[in-house]
């Protein structure tokens, strides 16, 4: 095969993908070596840049804060991930039902997407207000709650605004890929299936789930990796507080590149991304196993 | 009771608290951007009416918020337009010629849009700093660009492989070079994917706000997720009226964009995602 092809034939095809693979050279994958190798340099505003190894990462294993960021970063993951799936996941089966303004709904779910995450927390901000905004309306005049509650206050409510607002802006994602994966599978599957008797549940474990499960990856694949990297909503809602308790592994790198200790900064940047690239490597190979035993 | 009323009951009331999640914090911002107080809930439903927050956003100079407006406008027009362009570029040849290394260069493309921005942005920063790109379109247009090309390379890569060889075999009859075919025979039959690619484009490159935050300056070049993200009051007091009227400034052409073209942004979405 390979002979057929000439060199004026390749070379002529390189050309049209060469501005693609340029830009992305030396906007994205440069960046990442240069701070990979920054990672092992001490290098803060006008000290002199020393190689100093794997001292920015020693220092890391015995920063609290680091630690404080880094368990915050995976337990947000850990809690935000498997909400947005799972209520992604019920707002595609309401849209896949006949529905009657059924093209009006989805334009309703895919609002939040389109609003960028920075307006979108401004907005949760109000919400949140302590004084007179409408999660402490709601939740008084439903009885929930006596005294206003200081959502962005304490440690605890914070991470749970931080999780609400963030499945706000990305259920939408997660809504609008599962549905295409749920048009995807034919109507004579149920018929058949309810032909044969089986009833709601059956068929939603028996014929949903598993030829929803390629989708499924694909959106956990993509919320993880989104999730694990959250830094707009942290930067306007909670600025990593209280008490550093909200401080996301990308804003906490974010406060080193701000103070210039671009050495540090980098080593966190660095390990976000391992973590990162771990993950999708992961869940790639989880599929391609799952893809060999169907 | 049959299960099949049960069922409508349980999608009715699904449905409507689906609505009223998407759409409440956002119909509250249309609200509070009308009203004299922002505080009307707290003193039992006082509301009033008023347009000084959109008067004032759009005519208080100091504010900026027309400059931080177009600032977003170009940088997004421009990063989407050469966007589709060069991604269109590779996507024909990934579909169409011979090219050792497609599943290659499709895998690295994706593998790099995983990575956090956080490893990227101090680089950048440094890098715009020698180039003296700080503060500047430029500065940020780039970055942009490479950041939304993964993305709509995989879609364009979905549509091309959908359009039938025989019409560039025609071409090729008929002694285009595939620069020809490219332009008058691909790009405008794929012309709904290349749309609904662009209008992607923009939106990811209009929300954007890392890159902006550290490689932008003030309004000469600051787009308007940070500068309604940094937005304060004078005197302590958060402007919050102030806010929401830009942000409802921002967002409506978008949102008014969204549903229009809800079907070509759905398409981009799943093919960016589901496409193998």
């Amino acid at each position: 095969m390979i002979k057929k092809y000439t060199l004026k034939e390749l070379s002529e095809s390189y050309a049209f993908v060469a501005p693609l693979i340029i830009f992305v050279l030396v906007f994205i994958l440069f960046p990442v070596i240069g701070t990979f190798l920054t990672s092992m340099f001490r290098d803060v505003a006008f000290l002199t840049k020393e190689f100093i190894g794997l001292d920015n990462y020693k220092k890391l294993l015995v920063d609290s804060r680091f630690w404080q960021s880094f368990q915050f970063t995976i337990l947000f993951t850990a809690v935000s991930v498997p909400l947005e799936l799972g209520l992604g996941l019920l707002f595609a089966l309401l849209l896949n039902e006949f529905l009657p303004f059924r093209g009006l709904l989805r334009v309703c779910v895919l609002i939040p997407w389109a609003i960028p995450a920075a307006i979108a927390a401004r907005i949760w901000e109000l919400i949140y207000n302590f004084h007179y905004g409408l999660a402490n309306f709601v939740v008084q005049s439903f009885g929930f709650s006596r005294e206003p509650i200081n959502w962005l206050g304490t440690s605890g409510t914070a991470f749970f605004s931080l999780v609400v607002s963030d499945a706000w802006k990305t259920i939408p994602f997660v809504a609008i890929i599962l549905l295409a994966g749920l048009s995807a599978i034919p109507d004579e599957i149920y018929r058949q299936a309810q032909v044969d008797g089986s009833n709601f549940w059956q068929r939603f474990f028996r014929i949903t789930l598993p030829l929803l499960r390629p989708v499924l990856v694909v959106a956990l694949l993509f919320r993880t990796i989104d999730a694990l990297r959250i830094f707009d909503l942290i930067y306007v809602l909670t600025k990593g507080g209280p008490g550093g308790s909200t401080t996301s592994l990308s804003f906490y790198g974010y406060k080193y590149f701000l103070v210039s200790d671009f050495g540090y900064g980098s080593a966190v940047s660095v390990t976000l991304f391992a973590i990162a690239f771990g993950l999708s490597i992961a869940y790639l190979r989880l599929g391609k196993f799952k893809e060999e035993i169907l | 009771m049959g299960e099949r009323r049960l069922k409508s009951i349980l999608i009715i009331l699904g449905s409507i608290f689906m609505i009223a999640f998407c759409l409440m914090p956002f119909l509250y911002m249309l609200i509070i951007s009308i009203s004299k107080n922002p505080d009307f809930l707290a003193s039992l439903g006082n509301f009033q009416f008023a347009s000084d927050n959109y008067h004032g956003i759009l005519t208080i100079k100091s504010l900026h918020f027309l400059d931080y407006l177009r600032n977003s406008i170009v940088v997004s027009a421009v990063s989407a337009f050469i966007t589709v362009l060069i991604a269109g570029l590779a996507a024909y040849a990934i579909t169409r010629l011979t090219l050792l290394g497609k599943v290659f260069i499709l895998l690295f493309v994706l593998a790099i849009s995983m990575f956090p921005q956080i490893s990227i942005v101090s680089y950048l920063y440094r890098f715009m700093g020698r180039l003296n790109w700080i503060n500047t379109y430029q500065g940020l247009i780039f970055p942009y660009i490479a950041w939304i090309l993964p993305l709509s390379l995989w879609i364009l890569v979905s549509y091309f492989s959908q359009i039938p060889r025989d019409l560039d075999r025609a071409g090729l009859v008929d002694g285009c070079s595939k620069w020809q075919i490219l332009r008058k025979i691909i790009f405008p039959v794929a012309a709904p994917g290349l749309f609904s690619t662009a209008l992607l484009a923009f939106i990811f490159a209009f929300n954007e706000f890392m890159f902006a935050v550290m490689l932008t300056i003030d309004y000469h070049s600051r787009t308007v997720p940070v500068g309604i993200a940094l937005f304060q009051g004078l005197h302590g007091e958060i402007p919050w009226g102030t806010i929401m009227a830009a942000s409802t400034i921002a967002t409506v052409p978008i949102v008014i964009c969204t549903i229009l073209f809800q079907r070509h942004i759905i398409q981009g979405i799943t093919r960016g995602a589901v496409k193998g």
